[in-house]
């Protein structure tokens, strides 16, 4: 397609450009999945919300391996992509030539207008907006609560147990009221609402270009149960006054009113809640390049890729 | 059990396959499966997600820890069918909000199921054996080609581009050279060029099929043949400019030949051009024509190619014209129903599209049906006759042949 050519998919892309071996891959990725391994394994977690260590390390083995399937699963998608045609040598050697063409073409002179397509088109997803905007709503309010909920995670981790950094750690530090409970509540809630708008759409309004199937409802019922229960944890937590959500603070404010309505009894399970949450936000991990949920991997390249394709060929 | 080659489908598509979000926007639009027959598998969604299905039962993990799964041949056949019944209108491609290019997939869908020996359909194969044998689809033999300009007689004289060098070269196209009914667009694209003044000449008999049908059935490999000698003879009439009437080949000129071979001139589509003379003062549309026209978008030149303007803004050069916008228009077009070989393959299909675009013109109370493709105004022509409308199909270039008359 010559659309895409031009950008990352070179028609006279031929082994003369310097094949690297198909190997070099398997090392990357053995080398991403024990960092990873390493790191989540090695962290001290002095913060964590849990105090049963065993039910913490089987939480961080599980996590590791669900990285690892989803690191393979995401692999495997793309050397499936790269068996099309245009391209040399095996589907190993042709992905990394691809992706050393792409990390050029990020950091070439396209680098604005990539940027600005990313953004504008893929994340704020545009287009959806022009064909419905409460559909559009919806998805912005999963997809900026799920994003949201991914940079909150990587940035207080490194705060508590990198740099044990006291604003996040003291129960009423301010960085801890403000993120941890605060921001960590707000993109919940944001999913929360999202999913609800898409659910009530999908199984009340049922607009006809909606074909309802297992892998919509799994989809779905999956991002539900890890956010739902995100809360009603987080609400047994108040419950059980767990170190760290012992102040009963506003700032959780959907973690409080969950803990209303979970008994104070709840709070004794507290440990067990957090394990079966984190398995499941693990399992979610490593289930996204086998399902629907894939596209959000392969869409904004898509949509990245046509957007800039388009601003070119209008340029020209 | 049958193994699909995949080495035919393009990186893009296999990656268009997964990023697919099973909207379903696409399905409320598709002309064919979903307003014409209502049918899921050949809407986008349909097509790219059984698509997915048999790559990744072939070639998926699980095929490759357990083995690849085989695939009835029914279900290869009835697949095959429905992508043939994809007019490639590019209606997907507006709504689509995962941004896929679903033009170059369903093309690229074809070249597939030719290399798997799936395509194309009994009727394409007849066509290509015409194209193979004598240069057009028509079975027309290449002397005929000329055949159009006979009733221009002395009028106009169209040059020899082969014999001289004439700045514009008017690719004429197959469907206006041959077809009885529709070479009235040739007469009358001929017939403003010289009321322009334009130094214009044609290929005459040595003009070649643009390929376009070769190419939107799937079978690209075939073509570079024709596509090259086709380029040849634009380097040997060596013009400024390169100029169609037809929106199919200005389509395939203009995107697919530069996959095969350098163009020594631009390509324009006539409705550019024109426009351009008209502004420019060259052309004057001076006689009243009093008549409510609406003008259908082809979409080989709206969708494929962003040419909504052009056509436009000589209607409106045309005084006493009133124009009137159907409520499907510009990139949300309904589509004529006839491209992507469908109108050989499934004609009846192709007209009941085409009476519903009939029926959007009815509904906004024209007595004029207007495009600027030969195969749009070919099937609508005929689905106001079976549908019974009073309406007139006309063609933009004789449209405004009208008002280059002397004002009466
Ligand atoms: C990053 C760029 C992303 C793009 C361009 C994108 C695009 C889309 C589009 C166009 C739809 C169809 C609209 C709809 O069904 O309402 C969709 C559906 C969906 N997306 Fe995304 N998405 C992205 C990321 C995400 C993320 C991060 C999540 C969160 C986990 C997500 C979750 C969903 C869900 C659950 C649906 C289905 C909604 C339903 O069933 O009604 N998406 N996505
Ligand atoms: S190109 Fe047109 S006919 Fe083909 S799938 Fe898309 S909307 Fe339907
Ligand atoms: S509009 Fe695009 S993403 Fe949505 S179902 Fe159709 S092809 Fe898939």
């Amino acid at each position: 397609m010559i659309l895409y050519e031009p950008i990352m998919i070179p028609s006279g892309m031929k082994d003369s450009l310097g094949r690297p071996s198909g190997s070099l891959l398997y090392i990357a990725l053995a080398v991403l999945i024990s960092a990873f391994t390493a790191a989540v394994l090695l962290l001290p977690y002095d913060t964590v919300y849990i105090q049963e260590e065993t039910y913490l390390l089987w939480f961080l083995v599980v996590m590791s391996v669900c990285f690892a399937v989803f690191l393979l699963g995401m692999t495997a998608n793309a050397l499936l992509w790269m068996r099309g045609k245009g391209l040399a040598g095996t589907p190993e050697a042709r992905l990394l030539l691809l992706v050393s063409r792409a990390v050029r073409t990020v950091f070439s002179r396209r680098l604005p207008g990539l940027l600005r397509t990313f953004l504008k088109e893929a994340m704020y997803t545009s287009k959806l907006r022009t064909l419905s905007r409460s559909r559009w709503l919806a998805h912005l309010l999963i997809l900026g609560g799920f994003a949201a909920m991914l940079v909150l995670d990587v940035v207080v981790t490194i705060c508590l147990d990198v740099f044990h950094w006291s604003p996040m750690i003291d129960s009423d530090g301010w960085a801890k009221l403000l993120m941890r409970d605060l921001a960590f509540d707000i993109a919940g809630l944001m999913m929360l609402v999202g999913l609800c708008m898409a659910i009530v759409r999908r199984l009340v309004l049922r607009p006809r270009q909606l074909a309802t199937e297992l892998a919509d409802v799994a989809s779905l019922s999956f991002l539900l149960i890890i956010v739902v229960g995100g809360f009603v944890l987080e609400g047994m937590g108040i419950d059980g006054a767990i170190p760290g959500h012992e102040s009963e603070n506003a700032y959780s404010f959907v973690g409080l009113a969950f803990s209303y309505v979970t008994p104070d009894s709840a709070g004794q399970y507290y440990d067990e809640a957090w394990l079966l949450h984190g398995v499941l936000s693990a399992l979610f991990v490593a289930y996204i390049p086998f399902s629907k949920l894939f596209h959000m991997i392969a869409a904004p390249i898509t949509i990245t890729l046509e957007g800039l394709a388009t601003r070119e060929a209008g340029r020209r | 059990m049958k193994r699909l080659d995949i080495s035919k489908l393009d990186v893009a598509a296999l990656l268009g396959t997964d990023a697919c979000v099973r909207c379903g926007e696409c399905t409320l639009t598709c002309p064919t499966g979903g307003e014409a027959q209502d049918v899921e598998l050949i809407t986008p969604r349909g097509k790219l997600l059984r698509m997915r299905d048999f790559v990744k039962r072939q070639y998926g993990l699980r095929a490759r820890l357990f083995g690849p799964k085989g695939i009835e041949d029914d279900e290869l056949e009835e697949f095959s069918r429905r992508v043939y019944e994809c007019t490639i209108c590019g209606q997907c491609k507006v709504v689509c909000p995962a941004g896929l290019d679903t033009i170059g997939f369903w093309e690229n869908m074809r070249e597939f199921l030719v290399a798997n020996d799936l395509g194309p359909l009994p009727p394409h194969q007849q066509i290509v054996k015409s194209i193979e044998n004598y240069d057009n689809p028509w079975m027309q033999p290449r002397t005929q080609r000329p055949g159009w300009s006979k009733r221009l007689g002395k009028e106009v004289v169209i040059g020899d581009s082969l014999k001289e060098r004439h700045e514009v070269l008017y690719f004429v196209g197959c469907t206006a050279a041959y077809d009885p009914n529709i070479r009235a667009m040739a007469e009358y694209t001929a017939r403003v060029l010289a009321r322009a003044g334009v130094d214009f000449g044609t290929l005459g008999n040595d003009e070649g099929c643009c390929g376009s049908t070769m190419m939107r059935t799937g079978l690209s490999d075939s073509t570079k043949g024709m596509v090259l000698r086709n380029i040849e003879r634009f380097e040997k009439a060596a013009p400024a400019l390169i100029v169609t009437s037809c929106a199919g080949c200005y389509k395939t000129i203009r995107q697919d030949y530069p996959k095969y071979g350098k163009l020594p001139a631009p390509v324009r589509h006539i409705t550019e051009f024109v426009g351009d003379l008209i502004e420019s003062g060259k052309l004057v549309p001076e006689a009243r024509v009093d008549r409510t026209v609406t003008f259908h978008d082809p979409c080989h030149l709206g969708r494929h190619n962003g040419l909504y303007d052009q056509p436009r803004s000589i209607l409106e050069a045309i005084p006493g014209l009133r124009i009137v916008e159907m409520e499907r228009n510009r990139d949300d077009a309904r589509c004529c129903g006839a491209g992507g070989g469908v109108k050989t393959a499934f004609p009846e299909l192709a007209n009941d599209i085409s009476e519903l675009r009939v029926a959007d013109a009815e509904s906004v109370g024209c007595e004029v049906l207007c495009t600027s493709c030969p195969f749009c105004y070919q099937s609508l022509k005929s689905a106001i006759a079976s549908s019974g409308s009073e309406m007139e199909m006309v063609d933009l270039m004789e449209l405004l042949w009208q008002s280059l008359q002397a004002p009466r």
